[in-house]
């Protein structure tokens, strides 16, 4: 396990390096010019719409940042040759791929909860009113940018950088809509539709269960059993990719 | 040697040659492209005149987004109140056509049930372009959605005394009143506001005090629609008004009695 920790403390290094944490600096700035005009145009209802679009821009930039930089994490390993200086050591596959996505989750957590927390403090200080369902939020998207980090790493394995990134994105998006193809599974007569659509339902990461950003803006009551649920759904996903990531892996000759 | 000088010569000639093709290409693509960035932002500046105000704007169904984004139905909403006000912002200074209003609003409060800010202004907005029955609709699927605000109840209330037209508009503006009441949380003034409604007193008074409680909760819009009214409503005579302005100390701070009583009373402009 420390062998994964030393590969997850180097990637986090080499992610830090590749200015990953200036993403923090173009939120920063994108949301101070944000706030400013929309305290100007909302009607008093800028401390809301801060929220609101600051959750959507946490969320957007935190996923882009997570598929372009998981999908090259191993592909670059491998071009750089690195990849045989690490196995020629006892250093397991599993372990590989534990430590780069635990050094990227590190790198991330920093990237989401710096905007977060910006955001918090940028409503504070602009409206006096931020919600602490906020800083929730922002752990929740951090939750879901890990299962699209997982995800995207596992189809690195087998892809190119830009398939994988590509792809994630896709699973992305398509677990924003998971509760269509739940409502599928409940329409039409046909069991074999039925039948693909559930199947279609329990592949596809479910990011749509549980929205917090309404909660934040007071629109609904968090339900916290669903939202512990949901919580432990997601980082189950991630073990699961993860996982399948190294079956693949270890099957791959170097 | 002569023919080598007059290679010289020749490859003199040619690189000048190239030269000079090389700054009239130079010259061609800076005018093409010149060309190209006058149309481009001649395109561009002369169409906010070519397409005017557009009162039929595009507002999707709300089930549209219900099915595509349940993760930022909130965002949608808000970028869609933000349209909203700015279409009514525009044609309220302008054509006063208001035919994409209804469905804004009824778009974001579906997005959004509890954005009780959207029922409120929608109801103006749509008093101003003369859908009463919808802001009226609007502000009862507002407080049915929202048991938690007062605000709702009582501007549907004060919007049925005011603008209704059935006899028995006392009692059911009352009822609403009444309702808002109950709110835990709400204003003292309410019940009092009920009250007087039930027993019916001047009709002037009463209005004043609705358009005073317009002023306390409001926001800026609201509070500009009722420095209005209410300066239409108030006797013109400085002694009346300043008499007529003093029961709408109790429904407010000090400080927005003192803005609403210097702006009436003509010390302050109104902003």
């Amino acid at each position: 396990m420390s062998r994964a920790f030393a590969i997850a403390a180097n990637t986090f290094r080499e992610t830090i390096r590749d200015r990953i944490l200036l993403v923090i600096l173009v939120f920063a700035l994108a949301m101070i010019v944000a706030s400013l005009w929309l305290a100007s145009i909302s009607l008093g209802q800028g401390a809301r719409l801060m929220q609101d679009f600051g959750l959507v821009a946490v969320s957007g930039f935190g996923v882009i940042v997570a598929v372009f930089v998981s999908a090259g994490l191993v592909r670059k390993e491998i071009d750089k040759r690195t990849v045989f200086i690490i196995f020629s050591k006892p250093v397991g596959r599993g372990e590989f791929i534990a430590g780069k996505f635990l050094g990227l989750s590190a790198t991330m957590a920093i990237v989401i909860f710096g905007m977060t927390v910006f955001l918090f403090l940028l409503v504070w200080a602009v409206a006096r009113e931020p919600s602490g369902w906020l800083l929730l939020a922002g752990g929740f998207i951090y939750l879901q940018v890990l299962v699209v980090m997982a995800v995207t790493i596992f189809f690195s394995t087998f892809a190119s950088p830009i398939l994988a990134a590509v792809l994630g994105l896709c699973v992305f998006a398509a677990g924003q809509l998971s509760h269509n193809v739940l409502s599928l599974t409940q329409l039409g007569d046909s069991a074999a539709l039925q039948g693909l659509s559930w199947v279609v339902f329990l592949v596809v990461p479910n990011f749509s269960a549980v929205s917090l950003a309404p909660v934040v803006v007071g629109e609904q009551v968090a339900d916290w059993s669903t939202i512990g649920g949901w919580g432990g759904y997601l980082v189950a996903y991630a073990v699961i990719m993860l996982g399948l990531s190294w079956l693949v892996f270890r099957r791959k000759e170097f | 040697m002569r023919a080598r000088g007059d290679g010289g010569k020749r490859e003199r000639g040619s690189s000048v040659g190239a030269g000079r093709r090389g700054v009239l290409r130079g010259v061609v693509v800076g005018l093409v492209m010149l060309g190209c960035l006058a149309g481009v932002v001649g395109f561009q500046i002369t169409r906010p005149a070519q397409s005017g105000a557009d009162p039929a704007a595009f507002v999707p169904s709300p089930k549209f987004f219900r099915e595509l984004s349940p993760s930022f139905r909130t965002a949608v909403a808000d970028a869609y109140w933000l349209a909203m006000v700015q279409y009514y912002g525009e044609h309220v200074e302008g054509d006063r056509e208001f035919d994409a209003l209804p469905a804004y609003v009824r778009l974001v409060t579906d997005l959004s049930p509890r954005f009780e800010r959207a029922y409120l202004f929608g109801a103006f907005a749509l008093l101003d372009a003369g859908e009463g029955q919808e802001a009226y609709e609007l502000l009862v699927r507002g407080a049915r959605r929202n048991p938690q605000s007062w605000r709702i109840p009582a501007t549907l209330g004060m919007l049925i005394y005011i603008y209704a037209g059935n006899e028995d508009k006392d009692a059911l503006a009352a009822e609403w009143y009444q309702k808002a009441a109950a709110v835990p949380g709400s204003p003292d003034y309410l019940p009092r506001v009920a009250a007087e409604l039930l027993t019916k007193g001047g009709e002037a008074e009463e209005s004043i005090l609705m358009w005073g409680q317009v002023y306390a909760t409001g926001d800026t819009y609201a509070r500009d629609k009722a420095l209005v009214e209410l300066d239409e409503l108030l006797p013109p005579d400085p002694e009346q008004r300043k008499e007529a302005l003093q029961p709408l100390a109790a429904l407010m701070t000090p400080q927005q009695f003192l803005t609403l009583s210097s702006i009436l009373m003509g010390v302050l402009e109104t902003p």
